[in-house]
């Protein structure tokens, strides 16, 4: 099946439809092309500020599109170095640059062992289709 | 859809406070997220009245607060995301409790307010009211709306909730909430009352409220292929609803504490078209570039006769780039066929585009 989105190969990616880019005992994280998408237009976005800690699965921030609020849940334990303010102010930054300007936070990770549980872009792109059958089965 | 085999509760605790009802909506999504109740509808009712604000909302932005607090209005904030409401002991909410990953739901959030909507439209239908969804997540009724909706999640599970207008006071909903028409002369606010419509209106009656309940309990049961059986709160649940009652009445949970700075200002404009003057008034979140909502009057006639009130759902959060709005304004007239004697799709675009300037900046609005 050939998708729609894309899926940098110089990436991590979870199922919460996050990308995480590792360097290091850092990490940068946003949501991806398939997760904007599903998402649609994002009219809010709240994000925890610097400084303040994370455990994976937990509550990393908020986001509103189309009257839904969603939860960001993180993909990695950590403390918050940075989060963007421009994308904070500019949400739909997160629709129209993913990758680039739509980045979300940087991460100080807390064990770096929790990396070794994300998905390569090739696990992601076999999952997004494994979601996309299920969708057309469903019709 | 396929009807499946554990029944859903059908959980109705009457009129209570808002603090007691977005209380409530907290302890079900944990109660289901933990897996220690079935998947859920419930009905919600308001008792006082209440204005309402989104989740990412401003009270100070959205909510005559002075009014509301001389009327014994009720200000809460919503888990939901949307815009502010003002909701009256007449009308009657529902809302729908399950896993995202549930059989026959579909990942793609406008795919499922579709659906959730549906089951209500069908409910509607039982009633004799002939209504339709509207994309982004309204239920009309030829062109006015009767039912806005919105949805949350936590963890796997969502919440989807709406409002249903059965008998409705426009005039208090008026000056309870910070709507575009403030400075509007009568005429103009009562086309803006035309935007919405209720059950009394609809029907010529209002019928009993347990009808309309078990009418929009069967319309949901069918569209969603469930079976519902009426159940009370879980010893559980209400612990932990004494518990968040606390916190819903703060003035923390209210206000909010990480709300990125937004604006709400009201723009006005007037634009002289061939066919006849165009009035729009918006709000207008100008850092974030954003028409939070639009309201388009004017001495034309339009047809269909509803093109200006679907119009204005559209523009409904939409950017307030003049490129977009003109990619947009274009686009619409396009897809509904939208025909008003001399008036073209870019005087509507030039008209939203002087209401989105600043005055110093109107002679720069131009055609592109």
């Amino acid at each position: 099946m050939d998708l729609e989105y894309a899926i940098p190969e110089n990436l991590y990616y979870d199922t919460h439809d996050f990308w995480i880019k590792v360097n290091g005992e850092e990490a940068v994280i946003g949501l991806s092309d398939y997760g904007q998408s599903n998402t649609g237009d994002i009219l809010y976005l709240e994000l925890l500020q610097a400084g303040e800690t994370v455990g994976r699965g937990d509550k990393l921030g908020s986001v509103e599109s189309g009257k839904w609020v969603g939860s960001l849940l993180a993909p990695l334990s950590g403390t918050i170095l940075e989060s963007n303010k421009d994308v904070l102010v500019h949400p739909r930054k997160v629709n129209t640059d993913a990758y680039g300007d739509g980045w979300m936070c940087r991460i100080k990770l807390r064990d770096s062992v929790e990396v070794k549980g994300l998905l390569t872009a090739q696990a992601y792109r076999k999952w997004i289709i494994e979601q996309e059958t299920k969708e057309e089965e469903i019709g | 859809m396929e009807r499946m085999g554990t029944p859903w509760r059908l959980l109705d605790m009457g009129a209570i406070s808002a603090a007691h009802n977005m209380a409530l909506d907290q302890v079900i999504l944990d109660a289901r997220s933990s897996n220690q109740v079935p998947n859920t509808v419930r009905f919600l009712q308001f008792s006082p009245s209440c204005a309402l604000v989104g989740f990412h909302q401003a009270v100070e932005l959205e909510v005559d607060e002075n009014y509301c607090r001389e009327q014994g209005i009720e200000i809460n904030r919503r888990l939901t995301g949307g815009g502010n409401l003002y909701w009256d002991e007449s009308q009657l909410g529902w809302e729908i409790f399950a896993p995202k990953n549930t059989p026959g739901i579909p990942k793609r959030l406008e795919d499922m307010y579709r659906l959730m909507c549906e089951g209500v439209v069908v409910g509607l239908e039982r009633l004799g009211v002939k209504a339709h969804f509207r994309p982004t997540n309204d239920i009309e009724v030829e062109g006015r709306k009767i039912s806005g909706t919105g949805g949350t999640e936590m963890g796997d599970i969502f919440l989807y909730q709406g409002s249903l207008l059965t008998d409705f006071d426009v005039d208090t909903m008026l000056k309870a909430l910070k709507l575009p028409i403030k400075k509007l002369a009568d005429k103009d606010v009562k086309s803006f009352k035309h935007r919405v419509t209720c059950l009394r209106e609809v029907l010529g009656y209002l019928p009993p409220l347990a009808d309309i309940k078990a009418a929009l309990a069967a319309g949901i049961s069918e569209v969603l292929g469930i079976t519902l059986e009426p159940g009370g709160l879980t010893e559980i649940e209400q612990q932990r609803l004494e518990k968040e009652l606390v916190h819903f009445q703060s003035e923390k949970w209210i206000r909010g504490t990480r709300i990125v700075s937004q604006a709400n200002d009201l723009r006005m404009a007037d634009y002289k078209s061939r066919g006849g003057l165009i009035r729009v008034s918006i709000r207008l979140d100008e850092k974030r570039q954003l028409i939070k909502s639009a309201f388009i009057t004017g001495d034309f006639f339009a047809y269909p006769a509803r093109s200006i009130l679907d119009l204005e759902a559209d523009l409904k959060n939409s950017s307030s780039n003049p490129l977009e709005i003109a990619k947009r304004v274009n686009q619409f007239f396009k897809s509904h066929n939208v025909r008003i004697p001399g008036v073209e799709a870019e005087d509507i675009y030039l008209a939203l585009c002087l209401a989105c300037s600043r005055e110093g900046d109107r002679n720069d609005v131009k055609a592109l």
